[in-house]
């Protein structure tokens, strides 16, 4: 009997996320999908910033504490690869710049004055963190956002969890980062179209995946104008500013959680920089830039 | 081709190393339950080799149990209950035939029934680099009692690609012989064992990896077998033993290839060579079938002796027990693995054949014990 396809949609980590498994058996399959999503929800309870019961709530709480916090192993690998990031994009992806989401209000629409910006910039900077054995000294008025890292580490997480589970065929997407637990039953890649940021229905390239992971960055995702000018959600944490490089980033490689750092460097990068720091990485990948012409390497047009 | 870019080594040596990725050394996160049940038949001796008394040798039934289950998020707990019965003979001593050739004459012809019940039970604790592990067991038979330990630690290091572990073991061992009285035996002897190992795995790439492994034995106390009539070993013994595996995967072939080499010393003077191929071939996603085949060559210990002296003093070391003499052995073997998600069966038969004409070490003594033996074993593992 072929194998039959089960899918599971969910809201986690403020995105929709859907789990596919093939499975020989409709409950069993069920009883595996439960235990991946339990995996996002494990996840997004510890590292939320948003939930006030959240270990990341608890160390953001932690600032100014002399005695710092005690951050157990899995939270020191997310700080040693943010630390990885911040160091390979020359400071601009920095858990630390957060704060910087109180004064711009994408939803609203508001721009702050260079004057409230100026005040925060001071409590940015991954540099200024001081981590001793397992303790986590974080400075005061300093946040930890780790919104560009968690999601993606959560579908790796998640489709290792799979694996280990015996799973052979299946696919994670937690809000665009997507994992394969493994290829489509006929060892077919599966196919993800990437969207065009200028028209909603429309895709801009397919990248196929059968094991690694893809992840997305972009100014579709959540932008505003205001006095005729376009700001994506994606601020730069040296200026304060949003970022006025590439408008789409999709990187494909061997883990999400690689691909992420990769779209999301490049988006932060000047646009040329951007581009070149793709290149450069040999991860297959597509972007729109600024005059919104698409490039990339290694994709289905 | 390309240079690997910086960014791209930097960025994935972190992510690589989070503990939901890591794949080299996670806690299991399901459990295991697993039975074998195997048989092991020795062949007959001809009546040249044993002209008086029983040809029947050893037959032994093991089953094993096996409980592998995660603890917490970070540790696992496995409990190991194995059961033997044991019945045949045993050679008890060896004289000159007629012809001045050396014959056996095998253990009484009630022969010999034992049981052996063993329980160890271990635990291990994951860290995100590695992982820590102990053990502890019991065994007992009739005339054997065995407490033992262990504990080691394992590395990771490159980027999970290279592993270092380490470890020590004890085992105190107490040897009571049945009838000691009425045939003269030892009544009550001891023996103590100490273990060292040490081992580098290196993955070479996505499809090939080698492990290398160094082990050091030291051995005390009463090393002689009761139960034969002329047997006299030293009180101590030092082995050494150097392994080797290859593992290669072919995409082409969907299949695997092992390759072990191992390397033996001991101070009693056998040095032995193994080497073993095996071909792990995949038959679908659910079927795997494993040919293999072993070959092992070994000198003699310096005091073996294919014909009992009973006329040499007591003190002088001797023994004709057939594993310290010169021999080689070839055995070949295949196992059916069948793969139902829950459920694992595995089928497995090997044929053993030991001759002083295999060996590459110079044999001086042929033992005219040497086994040939069958074994047949299935095993089955249920996750839940």
């Amino acid at each position: 009997m072929d194998p039959s396809l089960k899918r599971y949609t969910f809201k986690a980590m403020g995105s929709y996320c859907e789990i596919q498994v093939y499975s020989d058996s409709r409950i069993e399959a069920k009883q595996l999908i439960q235990r991946l999503a339990g995996e996002v929800t494990r996840l997004e309870k510890k590292y939320s910033r948003f939930e006030p019961q959240s270990f990341l709530s608890d160390i953001n709480a932690s600032h100014g504490n002399k005695l710092g916090i005690k951050v157990d192993s899995e939270t020191q690998a997310l700080f040693n690869h943010a630390l990885s990031c911040y160091e390979q994009s020359e400071g601009l992806f920095d858990i630390t710049a957060g704060i910087l989401h109180y004064i711009w209000d994408f939803q609203r629409g508001i721009v702050p004055t260079q004057g409230q910006i100026d005040e925060v910039l001071p409590h940015i900077g991954y540099h200024k963190l001081v981590a001793k054995k397992s303790r986590l000294f974080l400075p005061k008025n300093m946040q930890i956002d780790l919104g560009g890292i968690v999601k993606e580490y959560a579908a790796d997480a998640t489709a290792k969890l799979g694996r280990d589970l015996g799973i052979t065929h299946g696919l994670i997407n937690l809000g665009g980062d997507f994992a394969a637990i493994g290829p489509q039953p006929d060892e077919k890649p599966w196919t993800i179209g990437v969207a065009n940021p200028k028209e909603d229905a429309s895709l801009m390239a397919k990248i196929d995946i059968t094991r690694g992971g893809l992840a997305s960055s972009g100014d579709y995702e959540r932008f505003f104008e205001h006095e005729g000018k376009r700001y994506s959600h994606i601020l730069n944490p040296k200026t304060g500013w949003p970022s006025s490089g590439l408008r789409a980033v999709s990187v494909a490689s061997p883990l999400c959680a690689i691909s992420g750092s990769f779209a999301t460097i490049a988006m932060l990068k000047d646009e040329e920089d951007g581009k070149k720091f793709l290149e450069e990485s040999n991860l297959s990948h597509v972007y729109m830039d600024s005059s919104e012409e698409i490039g990339g390497v290694g994709l289905k047009v | 081709m390309k240079a690997t870019s910086k960014s791209l080594i930097a960025l994935s040596t972190t992510a690589l190393a989070l503990p939901g990725i890591a794949g080299a050394d996670a806690p299991p996160t399901v459990k295991t339950l697993s039975y074998k049940i195997s048989s092991y038949k020795e062949d007959e001796l001809s009546r040249k080799e044993a002209p008086l008394g029983d040809l029947d040798r050893y037959d032994i039934d093991v089953h094993q149990f096996q409980l592998v289950s995660p603890l917490g998020r970070n540790m696992s707990l496995r409990v190991d209950a194995n059961y033997e019965s044991l019945s045949g003979a045993s050679p008890w001593f060896t004289s000159a035939g007629l012809d001045g050739n050396p014959i056996v004459n095998l253990s009484g012809a009630s022969g010999i029934h034992d049981r052996r019940s063993e329980l160890a039970i271990g635990g291990s604790y994951y860290l995100l680099n590695g992982s820590i592990s102990g053990n502890v067991g019991y065994s007992e038979e009739n005339d054997y009692r065995a407490i033992y330990g262990g504990f080691n630690g394992e590395r990771h290091f490159n980027n999970e690609l290279t592993t270092l572990a380490l470890g020590f073991s004890y085992s105190s061992d107490e040897i009571f012989p049945t009838d000691a009285t009425l045939f003269n035996r030892v009544s009550d002897e001891s023996k103590h064992s100490s273990s060292v190992f040490f081992s580098i795995s290196q993955v070479i790439n996505q499809f090939s990896s080698f492990q290398s492994a160094l082990s050091i034995t030291e051995q005390s106390g009463f090393l002689s077998d009761p139960y034969k009539l002329r047997d006299s070993r030293p009180d101590d013994k030092t082995q050494f033993a150097l392994s080797n595996s290859y593992r290669r995967f072919l995409v082409e072939a969907d299949a695997s290839l092992h390759i072990n080499y191992r390397y033996y010393h001991d101070d009693f003077g056998i040095s032995s060579h193994t080497a073993d191929l095996s071909w792990h071939q995949n038959l679908g996603r659910r079927f795997r079938a494993i040919p293999s085949i072993r070959y092992y060559s070994q000198s003699s210990a310096d005091f073996f002796t294919n014909i009992d002296d009973f006329l040499k003093p007591l003190t002088e070391y001797q023994s004709s027990d057939y594993r310290l003499s010169a021999f080689g052995a070839i055995s070949g073997g295949i196992s059916f693995v069948a793969d139902m998600g829950n459920w694992k069966a595995t089928l497995t038969a090997e044929r053993y054949l030991a001759n002083e004409d295999y060996s590459v070490h110079s044999v001086n003594q042929s033992s005219t014990a040497l086994v040939k033996y069958t074994r047949l074993s299935l095993g089955i593992d249920f996750t839940f």
